[in-house]
């Protein structure tokens, strides 16, 4: 029952630990503006070559020509192709997407454990020999997972082993950033090493019958490091530098691509008036002369 | 050591220089001559006693002065570090907390970013001016700091030795990035390797009070007593306005009356207060066209009305917005129904996009870029041009706050197309340009070597896109060749190369704004407007 229990913390403290990231960035203040062109979300061509609303004389009195298809797609074509890393560094990108690309068909493979067990609970079969749905879940459920683990198996050792011998990445690679991707080979490796034993992933579906009916898990020793290391590694992630999931976001939408102008009597405007009213909490400033001249060195 | 084997755990290591630079990037012709480039000048043994030159030589911060003691040492440790835990607070840095946050927490170490910057290419890829760098440097002091010398410290990143070398050090390093966020365009992540820069030197500014004179002391300290970071006040600067409405009519025969602080004018133009001193011949252009045009305008003379300037965008939060607000309640006491921005980049920014956090309802006057107004005159046939008069190679620079910073790209292309037949692009150009290596304040920064930074190091792609975009007719010293350059920083930055490599004396490059094009090919003004196309006849004037 331990694993039972252990697979739905995991998978809370991952959503938990996520949602708290997004909520901490959420809620801090609103900043100065700071965006960087192309804006994708710029209508009417702009985003293409990285034209703003001010190229237009007495622009405050134009209405805003906001694509928010363009917007959508560049996140798009950044978050599922990693499209900077593509441009700029094409063989850095083959072994960073393999990581990245394995977690999402990982993400895919997860999903289809909860197909077939969800078929298997309805009292259809999930193998090879069935026919029908029972062979397209299994099949399906066998490729995404033997192709999302050697991806991130791949993708995890390669960027290893790129940081620990490439002396330009590896002045800057700090232990716990090493860490991160032997944790995530180790995640990887094991399940590959569990999948060896059943290569019909019989023992996920089983995992996520224990999980819908409260059930305790039948583990060997492999499948306990296996289910342990992945739970641990979902825990760790929203804690990290991992969790960058979330920090793009931010960084593209609410940096980078936020040119809202504050306008009369727009919404913006009472954000920024929100803001002007902003009483400090603490009593802390800055000790310059030029900005708090009683300031003390001790401070 | 190499100036490529550098690691950001050196910043702290006692040596007389950390970094040397070695293998400058090559210029085209005809500067891949030997001799044809002057060699870094040497550094003294004064400026090494008194101030920081043991990163890379060089001086830019000019204020960040060596301690005199070990108590001394360890105050200015102290303070450092105080200031830096106030870049993650919300009361100090309210401003700029959630993209600190990001780009502090979030980079991968990809190294991305570092084949963007034009400072680490031209230096030959020395290691200290990886954007990522001084990031990274950051990154493990305040990881020190907070978790002193654990095991827990060194295994997230904190290993750095906390002391006055790293400190001084950064306090130099901050001044090696000239905060054009190229890096930044290229970050799978969207971080910022600028912003980091910019945090650091609003530490050592908004703490410890120490940032280039050229910038605070000489810049927003005097531009809040005086009215301009010129020091002209409003005296000095009417007459300045009545040279050059003399200027204007011994140049082309012209009268005009500039008018000044005309109350409920249509549009308040405002110009760095830098060209009424260095490029006169600017805001005369642009009196030109505005009168030619028949706008409704006007000048300020109100205290800093008339210097659009403001450097706190380059390393001060607080004293930006002084100067912003201040800005701001010029324009609205004026009465006037927009501000329009003359030809500089860094007050294009600070205006139209930085200020526009700052104030709501009446305070926040609209304010917007001189480059759609001019197009629009130019598209209108508002002016009669001929543009055989420009018949010459002209290449234009992009300001980078003007436009990576700000998306205005299409207007100065539309603009020169029409008055210059050969108009030609630097590689790459629009969003995607090179800084002018004047950005954030280098341009005006001279002090001891740091004018050998800026024209050897961080100008130094500038230069060689330059050459470039004119290699068909560089050695035909004959032909006049003008670099187009819409922004006051720049051109401070780009008259210096062209000086300093000796380019106007030996191929005829010569530099300048963009109205001035647009003036020149005017046609009832017979007379060249610019001063190179001007013969001894006409010089006589």
């Amino acid at each position: 029952m331990f694993l039972t229990l252990f697979a739905y913390f995991s998978i809370l403290a991952f959503i938990g630990l996520t949602l708290l990231k997004v909520y901490q960035f959420a809620k801090m203040p609103m900043h100065g503006r700071w965006e960087l062109y192309p804006v994708p979300k710029e209508g009417g061509g702009r985003g293409h070559y990285g034209g703003s609303y001010y190229e237009e004389k007495e622009w405050w009195n134009k209405p805003r020509n906001v694509s928010h298809a363009g917007e959508v797609i560049d996140m798009l074509k950044e978050m599922l192709f990693i499209k900077n890393l593509f441009v700029n560094q094409r063989r850095q990108w083959w072994i960073c997407y393999a990581l990245h690309l394995g977690i999402y068909v990982l993400f895919v493979w997860t999903f289809m454990l909860f197909v077939g067990a969800g078929t298997e609970l309805a009292g259809i079969s999930v193998a090879a020999a069935t026919g029908g749905w029972g062979s397209l879940v299994y099949y399906a459920t066998f490729l995404a997972g033997v192709v999302g683990a050697i991806l991130l198996a791949v993708g995890a050792a390669g960027m290893f082993l790129k940081r620990l011998s490439d002396d330009k990445l590896k002045k800057y690679t700090t232990p716990q950033e090493y860490f991160n991707l032997l944790f995530l080979f180790a995640v990887a490796a094991s399940g590959l090493v569990v999948w060896s034993g059943d290569i019909g992933f019989n023992y996920g579906r089983e995992i996520i019958i224990g999980m819908l009916t409260l059930s305790p898990i039948q583990a060997d020793a492999a499948l306990t490091i296996h289910i342990i290391l992945l739970g641990a590694v979902m825990i760790y992630i929203p804690q990290t530098k991992m969790s960058h999931y979330v920090g793009k976001y931010f960084a593209f939408h609410k940096v980078l691509w936020e040119n809202e102008p504050n306008l009369k009597n727009s919404e913006m405007e009472e954000v920024v008036k929100g803001a002007l009213g902003y009483q400090p909490k603490t009593g802390v400033k800055w000790s310059a002369p030029h900005i708090n001249p009683t300031a003390t060195s001790d401070k | 050591m190499s100036s490529k084997n550098i690691r950001p755990q050196d910043m702290g290591k006692q040596s007389e220089q950390l970094c040397k630079i070695e293998n400058l990037m090559p210029l085209p012709a005809p500067y891949d001559k030997p001799g044809m480039e002057p060699e870094f000048s040497e550094t003294k043994d004064k400026w090494k006693e008194g101030y920081c030159a043991t990163l890379d030589g060089f001086v830019g911060n000019d204020t960040l002065k060596r301690p005199e003691s070990k108590e001394e040492e360890q105050e200015m440790v102290k303070r450092f570090l105080n200031g830096m835990e106030k870049l993650f607070e919300e009361d100090t840095n309210r401003g700029m907390l959630q993209p600190f946050m990001l780009s502090f927490e979030y980079c991968a170490k990809c190294n991305t970013c570092s084949e963007a910057c034009h400072v680490y290419k031209s230096s030959g890829e020395a290691e200290i001016y990886r954007p990522i760098f001084r990031s990274e440097v950051l990154r493990k002091l305040y990881k020190k700091h907070k978790q002193g010398g654990s095991l827990i410290s060194r295994f997230v990143g904190g290993d750095i030795d906390i002391n006055i070398e790293t400190i001084m050090r950064l306090g130099e390093l901050a001044y090696r990035c000239n905060l054009c966020r190229r890096c930044a365009q290229t970050c799978p992540l969207g971080l910022d390797n600028g912003l980091l820069a910019r945090e650091i030197r609003k530490v050592f500014s908004m703490e410890l009070g120490i940032a280039p004179k050229p910038l605070h002391e000489s810049g927003t300290m005097k531009q809040l007593q005086t009215g301009s970071s010129t020091g002209i006040t409003k005296e000095a600067f009417l007459d300045m306005i009545e040279f050059m409405e003399d200027d204007i009519y011994d140049m082309t025969g012209k009268k005009y009356k500039v008018p000044i602080d005309k109350k409920g004018a249509d549009i308040l133009l405002v110009h760095n207060a830098g060209e009424y001193m260095a490029w006169p011949e600017n805001p005369a252009a642009f009196t030109i066209i505005m009168e030619e045009a028949g706008l409704n305008w006007t000048l300020s003379s109100d205290m800093i009305g008339y210097d659009n300037v403001n450097y706190g965008l380059f390393y001060d939060d607080v004293q930006g917005k002084k100067i912003g607000a201040a800005q701001l309640k010029a324009a609205k006491e004026l009465g006037v129904r927009r501000v329009v921005q003359a030809e500089c980049g860094h007050a294009h920014k600070a205006s139209l996009v930085s200020q526009d956090r700052i104030a709501i309802g009446e305070d926040n006057v609209p304010r917007e870029s001189f480059l759609p107004l001019l197009e629009e005159i130019i598209k209108k046939k508002v002016l009669k041009l001929d543009p055989s008069k420009n018949n010459f190679p002209v290449t234009l620079h992009d300001p980078c706050n003007i436009v990576r910073m700000m998306g205005i790209v299409k207007p100065q292309r539309e603009i020169l197309k029409a008055i210059a037949p050969q108009f030609r692009e630097m590689t790459p150009h629009g969003v995607n340009n090179y800084c002018c290596g004047g950005g954030s304040g280098f341009a005006i920064m001279n002090s001891f070597n740091f004018e050998d930074f800026r024209n050897k190091v961080s100008s130094r792609m500038k230069f060689k896109q330059i050459l470039d975009a004119f290699q068909d007719t560089i050695e035909d010293e004959e032909t006049p060749k003008y670099v187009c350059a819409p922004c006051s920083n720049c051109k401070g930055a780009i008259r210096d190369i062209l000086e300093y490599y000796q380019a106007t004396a030996k191929f005829n490059l010569h530099y300048g704004g963009l109205v001035e094009l647009v003036v020149n090919a005017m046609v009832d003004i017979d007379k060249p407007f610019m001063e190179f196309l001007k013969d001894e006849e006409d010089m006589m004037f």
